[in-house]
This record gives C-alpha cells, sequence and structure tokens, in this order.
C-alpha cells in the first residue's frame, strides 16, 4: 500500500514537473525524489549545527537573515535518503512556526528574505527523505539590523555635498553685497518690449505660467518672472491676465501679482479676476486659454514655465492673433514649437536665469552660480572618467552607478 | 504676385484638408508598409519575455488619459495581451484619476479575449493620487497604498497577492504616461529600490527619456504609436498601432513635401524681393 | 443602441472641435466649454471618492482604515486628521483677514514635495549621467556625444561672456541644440499626427463602421 502511495507520488510529481510549474527551487527536490532510495520508516539523522545571523551587506535595510548547517549524515552518505532540508521560521521559542522553503540536498546556505527589521526570529532546520522528518535543529533567536548608509550611494553624498557647498558659497556673497556676474539674457529685453508694447495698444498682457504643479521647479521661476512682470503692468497700469492650471498653483500667482502690484504702490489696481483658474484637463485649459486669447485680444503673450503638448496650440492662436510671443521653458520636447512661433524664447536653464537676473535675489543669484560651477565640475568628473575607462580602470565610471 | 509668394499665401485650410485625406485614404486602401523593430522596444519585450509564468506578476501602471489614447492605449493592449499569452500575472493600477476607466477598460477587454480569470492571473488596484508618495509607499509595503482592489477586495483575500509585499516581488514595473509618471517611476522606484522599470510615452516626450534608456534607469522604451506598433510585430498580433503606420507614413513624407516646397517659397520669395529692390534702386 | 448613442455624442462633440479648423464658431466654442466643465466635475468626484473619502473622511469619521478599525484618537487617526485639516485651511485664502494661514499649508505642500524630489532627480539626472557619458574618444559617436554635451553645457553657462574658446564652444552648442529640437519637432509632428489618426480611426470604425 505505501509502495503503491510512493508510486502515484512520483508519478504525480513526474507530471507536474513536465507540465513546467514547477519553479526552479521545487525541481531538485523532484529530482532527489526520482533518485532517492526506497523509502522506509526511518527518519534521516538531523543536520549539523545550525547558525543564523544578520546579512553580512553593508547596504542591507534589515530584513534578511544569513543561514548556514552542515549537512545531515545521511545527505549523500549512510542511508543516503536525505531528497530535501525543511527550514522552519518562528516568532516565538515555543512553537516551530511557518515552513520558509525546501532545500536541495547538498545545499548549506540560504539567505531569508523579506523579514521585519529588528524583529527576532526563531529558525530550526530538519532533514527530510519524503515521509519521514528528523528532528529540528535550532539555533539561537535572531534579528536583521539596518545599516543605516548605503555605500554604493556615497557619490549621490559627495556630489551632492559639492553642489550645496557652491550654491551656499555664492549665496552667502550674494548676501553680503558682492558683485556675481551673469551674462544678460537677450530674451528679457523681450519681456519688456512685449509688455511696453500691450500698454502702447491698450490691450491685456496675458502670461501662462504653464501647466507645471507649484512643486516643479519651473513654476517657481515662473512666478518670479511674473512678479517682474506684473510690477511693469502695475507700474504702466496695463491689465495682466493669468490663467492657471493648478488650484495651488492660482493661490501663489494670486500672492505673487498683489504683493507686486502693493510693492509698487498700486494696490487698487490688483484685479483678482483677472488671475483665474481654468482646468486641471490639459486640453480643457488650453482651448480655454485661446478662448481668451481670441476673445479678449492680448498684445503680448508670456509663456513662462512647464508646458506639455498644449504649448504648440498656444502659440500657434497667438501667432494668429497677432501677439507679440515671448516664451521660456525647461520643457525640451517643447521647445521647437516656442522657437517657431514665438518672438523670442529663452531655453532651458536661461528661463532660470532670467529669474534671478530680473530679481537679483542673493538666494536666485546663489543657485544659479553654484550650478554653473557645478556644469565645470561635471565636466571635470566626466573628462576623467573617460581618460581612466579608456585607460581601463573602470572602478572611476561605475562609482556613479548607484543602483 | 509671383508663383513663390503665392505659394506662401496658400489658404492652411487646404493643406489641413490634404492632411485629413491622407489620413483617411488608407483605412480604405491599407499599403501595409512594414515596420522594424528598434533596439528600445526590442528590449521592453526581451524583459516582459523573461518573467516568469504565474509567478511574480508584472506591474503595468496605466497613467494615461483620454487626450493620449491613441498612442498609449495600443502599447497597453500589446503588452497585456504578451503578457496573458505566456500566464505571466498581471496587476494594473493608475496615478492619473482619468486613467481609472481606461486602464480597466484595456484590461478587462484583453483579459476577457484570452480568457484570463480575475484575482488568478490579473488584478485592479484602481487609482491613487500623490504620483511620488504612491511610489515610495509601494516600495515599502503595497497594502498601505492600496488596502484594497479597486472593487473593494482586500488585497490579502485576492490569490494572486498573497505574499506581495512590496517591489522585491515585482520583477518589472512598466508605466505609460503622456506625463511625468513615467520618469517619478524612475525617480521613486528604480532610484530609491532598484526596481526594474520599462516605459511608453508619447512620442513627444520620447526625446526626453533616452537619457534615462542609455544610462541604464529604464529597460526599455515604447515611444508613440510607432512603439505599439513595433511592439505589435514583436507579439505578432497586429492592431491599431500597426493599422496606424500606413497613415501616420503617407504623412510623414507629405510634411517633408511641405518643408521643402516652402523653404523654395521663403526662400525664393526672398531672392525675388532682393532682385526687385536691386532693378528698383 | 446606448453605445451608439454615446459613440455619435462623442463623433458630433469630435467634429465640433475639428471645426475650428475652418474657423472659430458657436460648436467649436460650445465644446470647448463643455469639456472645461465636465473635466472638472468628473475630477472631483474622480478624487472625492478616490482620495479624499478613504484617506480622510472614513478614518476620521467612520474610524476605518481600509477593512481595518482603528480607534478614536488612534496614530493613523491623528495621521488622516492632521494633513486633512492643513488642505482644508488653504480654503482661508478666500476670507482676507486670515488668508496669510494657508501659506502654512502652501509651505508644508511645496517644501516636503521640492525636498522629496532633490535626491531621487539629481541622481537620475546628474550623477548617473556622469557616469554614462564618460566616454573613451574611440569612436564617430562618442566623440560627437561628448563634443555635443560640451557645447550644450557652454552655451548654458551664466558666469562669463560667451567670448573666445567659450563662444566658440558655445556656437558649437547652439548646433546641437538646434538638430535636438528639429528631431524632438519631428517626433512631436509624430506624435500629433498620431492623435488624429486615433481620432479619425474612432470615427470610421467606432462610430460609421465603414472599415
Amino acid at each position: 500500500m505505501e509502495r503503491t502511495c510512493v508510486a502515484l507520488a512520483v508519478a504525480a510529481l513526474l507530471t507536474v514537473s513536465l507540465a513546467g510549474t514547477a519553479g526552479a527551487q521545487e525541481a531538485p527536490v523532484e529530482e532527489a525524489l526520482l533518485d532517492a532510495a526506497p523509502p522506509d520508516s526511518v527518519a534521516p539523522a538531523a543536520p549539523g549545527a545550525l547558525a543564523a545571523r544578520d546579512y553580512l551587506d553593508s547596504n542591507d535595510a534589515g530584513d534578511k537573515i544569513e543561514l548556514d548547517w552542515e549537512l545531515s549524515p545521511d545527505d549523500g552518505e549512510g542511508s543516503c535518503d536525505v531528497v530535501a532540508y525543511r527550514l522552519w521560521r518562528s516568532q516565538s521559542a515555543s512553537s516551530p512556526g511557518e515552513l520558509v522553503t525546501e532545500l536541495s540536498p547538498g545545499q548549506t546556505h540560504y539567505v531569508d528574505q523579506n523579514l521585519e527589521p529588528g524583529a527576532q526570529y526563531y529558525y530550526s532546520i530538519t532533514a527530510y527523505d519524503g515521509t519521514n522528518e528528523s528532528a529540528p535543529i535550532a539555533c539561537a533567536p535572531v534579528s536583521g539590523r539596518v545599516n543605516l548608509f548605503q555605500t554604493t550611494r556615497l557619490s549621490i553624498l559627495v556630489l551632492m555635498a559639492v553642489f550645496f557647498a557652491l550654491v551656499l558659497i555664492f549665496t552667502k556673497l550674494a548676501e553680503r553685497g558682492a558683485e556675481l556676474f551673469v551674462r544678460r539674457i537677450p530674451g528679457l529685453n523681450a519681456i519688456e518690449e512685449a509688455v511696453g508694447r500691450a500698454t502702447e495698444m491698450g490691450r491685456p498682457v496675458l502670461y501662462v505660467p504653464g501647466i507645471g504643479e507649484i512643486d516643479n521647479i519651473m513654476t517657481i521661476a515662473s512666478l518670479t518672472i511674473l512678479s517682474h512682470v506684473a510690477k511693469i503692468t502695475a507700474r504702466y497700469e496695463t491689465p495682466l491676465i493669468v490663467p492657471t492650471a493648478r488650484a495651488v498653483v492660482m493661490s501663489a500667482a494670486e500672492e505673487v501679482v498683489k504683493q507686486a502690484y502693493a510693492e509698487v504702490g498700486q494696490p487698487d489696481a490688483y484685479n483678482p479676476d483677472n488671475i483665474r483658474y481654468l482646468s486641471d484637463a490639459q486640453f480643457a485649459f488650453a482651448g480655454a486659454v485661446n478662448g481668451i486669447m481670441l476673445r479678449e485680444k492680448p498684445a503680448a503673450n508670456l509663456y513662462m514655465g512647464a508646458f506639455w503638448a498644449e504649448s504648440l496650440l498656444l502659440a500657434e492662436t497667438g501667432f494668429e492673433a497677432g501677439a507679440i510671443q515671448v516664451a521660456g521653458t525647461a520643457m525640451v520636447s517643447q521647445l521647437p514649437f516656442f522657437v517657431t512661433s514665438c518672438d523670442f524664447t529663452l531655453m532651458g536653464e536661461e528661463l532660470y536665469a532670467a529669474s534671478a537676473y530680473l530679481s537679483r535675489e542673493p538666494k536666485l543669484l546663489g543657485g544659479l552660480k553654484g550650478s554653473d560651477w557645478m556644469k565645470v565640475v561635471t565636466i571635470a568628473l566626466m573628462a576623467l572618467g573617460a581618460i581612466l575607462n579608456f585607460m581601463g580602470f573602470e572602478s572611476f565610471v561605475n562609482w556613479f552607478q548607484t543602483q | 504676385m509671383n508663383v513663390f509668394e503665392k505659394m506662401l499665401a496658400i489658404d492652411r485650410r487646404w493643406i489641413f484638408l490634404a492632411i485629413g485625406v491622407a489620413v483617411i485614404l488608407p483605412f480604405f486602401f491599407p499599403l501595409g508598409l512594414p515596420v522594424v523593430v528598434t533596439p528600445p522596444v526590442q528590449h521592453l519585450y526581451d524583459a516582459v519575455d523573461e518573467i516568469h509564468p504565474n509567478d511574480a506578476p508584472l506591474l503595468l501602471s496605466i497613467d494615461y488619459a483620454p487626450a493620449t489614447l491613441p498612442e498609449l492605449e495600443p502599447m497597453a493592449v500589446a503588452i497585456l495581451r504578451h503578457a496573458f499569452e505566456r500566464d505571466v500575472n498581471v496587476v494594473v493600477m493608475t496615478l492619473h484619476p482619468a486613467g481609472y476607466g481606461l486602464a480597466e477598460s484595456a484590461l478587462l477587454t484583453v483579459a476577457e479575449e484570452m480568457g484570463q480569470e480575475y484575482g488568478t492571473d490579473y488584478c485592479f488596484l484602481g487609482f491613487q493620487p500623490g504620483t511620488s508618495a504612491v511610489i515610495l509607499g509601494m516600495g515599502v509595503n503595497i497594502a498601505t497604498v492600496f488596502p484594497e482592489d479597486a472593487y473593494g477586495t482586500p488585497l490579502a483575500e485576492i490569490p494572486m497577492m498573497d505574499g506581495m509585499r512590496n517591489y522585491d516581488d515585482i520583477p518589472l514595473v512598466i508605466s505609460l504616461a503622456g506625463w511625468s509618471a513615467a520618469e517619478a517611476w524612475v525617480y521613486y522606484a528604480y532610484q530609491p529600490f532598484g526596481q526594474a522599470v520599462g516605459a511608453g510615452v508619447t512620442a513627444v516626450m520620447a526625446t526626453d527619456f533616452y537619457p534615462y534608456l542609455s544610462s541604464g534607469q529604464l529597460v526599455g522604451l515604447l515611444g508613440g504609436m510607432r512603439g505599439a506598433a513595433e511592439y505589435e510585430v514583436l507579439i505578432d498580433t497586429l492592431d491599431k498601432g500597426v493599422q496606424g503606420m500606413d497613415s501616420q507614413s503617407i504623412i510623414h513624407i507629405m510634411i517633408i513635401i511641405l518643408i521643402v516646397l516652402g523653404n523654395i517659397a521663403y526662400f525664393g520669395a526672398r531672392r525675388r524681393r532682393k532682385l526687385e529692390e536691386t532693378e528698383a534702386a | 443602441m446606448g453605445t451608439l448613442i454615446w459613440t455619435t455624442i462623442g463623433a458630433i462633440l469630435t467634429l465640433s472641435v475639428y471645426s475650428f479648423l475652418y474657423k472659430d464658431n458657436p460648436f467649436y466654442k460650445f465644446a470647448e466649454h463643455l469639456v472645461v466643465g465636465i473635466s472638472a466635475g468628473y475630477y472631483l468626484v474622480i478624487y472625492y471618492y478616490n482620495f479624499i473619502d478613504p484617506n480622510v473622511v472614513t478614518p476620521v469619521f467612520q474610524l476605518r482604515l481600509g477593512d481595518q478599525a482603528i480607534g478614536f484618537g488612534s496614530g493613523a487617526w491623528w495621521l488622516a486628521l492632521i494633513p486633512g485639516l492643513l488642505g482644508l485651511l488653504l480654503y482661508t485664502r478666500f476670507f482676507p483677514r486670515v488668508a496669510w494661514v494657508a501659506r502654512w499649508s502652501l509651505g508644508i505642500y511645496v517644501g516636503g514635495y521640492a525636498g522629496l524630489g532633490i535626491s531621487p532627480v539629481m541622481q537620475a539626472r546628474v550623477i548617473e549621467q556622469i557616469g554614462a557619458n564618460a566616454l573613451p574618444l574611440t569612436s564617430v559617436t562618442n566623440v560627437l556625444i561628448v563634443v555635443g554635451l560640451l557645447g550644450t553645457l557652454a552655451y548654458f553657462f551664466f558666469s562669463m561672456k560667451h567670448k573666445g574658446i567659450l563662444g566658440a564652444l558655445a556656437r558649437v552648442g547652439i548646433v546641437f541644440l538646434m538638430v535636438g529640437f528639429g528631431a524632438s519637432f519631428g517626433y512631436t509632428v509624430m506624435s500629433r499626427i498620431s492623435l488624429l489618426i486615433g481620432r479619425v480611426s474612432f470615427l470610421l470604425h467606432d462610430w460609421l463602421q465603414v472599415v
């Protein structure tokens, strides 16, 4: 009866392995089962001492435990009937817990993963011959420790420290009144010219701060330029319309414009109805802004910030309407449209440089100068990496691969 | 008006009409132009091909909105067909509010077509806002971000999600997005957790993603409807992606011709004007 | 029949928007206003049922988090209540006397997301790129990549005037930039055409069912 049961089990397992559903871990156990000695009622000898420790990796999150044990005397020798080692894990000393995995004969090492960092685990291991299981061999309780520093990320720490140091140094210099040279960006003259033209024609200025969220750096730079533009329009009493696609950006734009009007001494000229939230939906926003362009006919359109596919819709309609257009964005994919359909374009970092140049805020100037000199550091590192790479020393370049 | 000025003054509505006709005709008279597979698409296909059947699932983040549907839905359908054909389990989620209906529609349509069972072969987690927070949260524990699936079933009760904790249990994430969601997966899943990430983006955004591809931060990239067409060729199931390529090719040729003619007209008119000014002087 | 009605409505709205190509007209205006209104309402509902309800309303008022009961005053309850209150405080900007309170919420929101983004963005866009672009000049491709990279960085260097070697490099950089923009433009044209193809496919296949 026993032999029949085992034969049926073997046949079933054969079918399973032929169907290809067995994973890599199970296959060796089945093969061992096929090669094993005929079954008996005697359990195999227990494996040798089991040792468990925190996974010795300096970049570990504390969720792995490493286990080593000695082979059972019946593994490949003696009665030669060990078909698997069964690893058990519990969080209490009084129970064997759950079966973690079955390992093939000959294995003496395993790394248990996805554990709770800091939690205490009790491990035991048994030898299994397909029918009988040996007495368990346990080890002292063990817990995983989180390694607080990831050595693979050292390059990030070093380079960010260099970058922040540069930014802080230049910011401090700017705060102390040092003359920090920033070359004039041609597009800036165009912004003032555009606002001047709108004033002469008695038509409003349309300022679109993009459709990015408030945490988008382009939106933040755009709001700085908006402040500058708002001061000019306040001085000349030119209406300024600011359509936004995000409620939080509208909040921020209202603050910026109101503040700018107050600084120029024209708080009553501020019209909150001109700062409008239109729609979160990209093309609905574009459609609504196009509507503003066609109905309210602004003479100057300023597109500053983060734009996506709606950029060409906006710029094309503005071009058709005959407005003077100045754009500024760091969205590489949208720059071609602005370059072809606008009178001037601030490309990429020129947008951030413009906000620093206009405001002369120490923090913005410091950031601009810091990033400029960081470019020099980057070029030097790349050149050094290229030379070392060419000479066969790849470890320097590999240091920058953080994964 | 000389011939060059007449060319420059052509009413653009004639061009719109010509483009419209050029798009429509191949639907009635298909040309069957060949689609050549490029390395970024091949790499993404290979990455999906390497996932073990009936084991750890592919996580497909369908992050597009109706506006980018024509480019990105064919990608979603092709990837789902590839996965289901190989019995790879699939978990679908979305980071875009408008993506909920679109993700569900694509998933259920392909699953029904290929006889897949909900809960065993695939599941739909639904939508959660806060892109970076969601992606980071899933790296620690998926259940804290999505305690239930889109239909209110706790994750622990879904057979294929049993034992799935975080990115350690997911071999590959693919984000299909027409906005910055695909980048967010690189920043918040690949960088902190080493999660393998692939992306399918609109052709507009594809240029932004080549630096991630060349530096190994993305395993593969599908760009626009063309990327979807290439994937359809690889899985040998031609659908909307390939169907659109005939129209795409004809329009591209037309645009090249228009650009050449436009430049000839522009420089010709300019030269003619200078000659007239010289003669007048 | 139901699908045909909705498909027909979608087709009419598609054609209304495309009518703008001829000239601005009431059909286009109607479609434009409709999409603005519907998208606002749709997103409001989606955000409420997928975000505000499970993350704020249910934990605070129904004392549940998913399928787990949570106690009044428990850690999870506070974690739902405090951010919810901060979000509500954003609405104080409608009341001039207390409008300054909204800046606290805005500050936390902006600061949190900015901080979250600094390290991964630096890793992905700068540090990994240093490693990937430290290329030996052993092939034409590598030379082009390195020259283009140096030229582009030189163009965006604002601390010195573009004169001498820097000026020459910046001019080379502009050429590479414009070639890059051209390639990007081409990709974008392809993208736009794909969207048109998608719409035409909808009209011919889903609506008229002639192909």
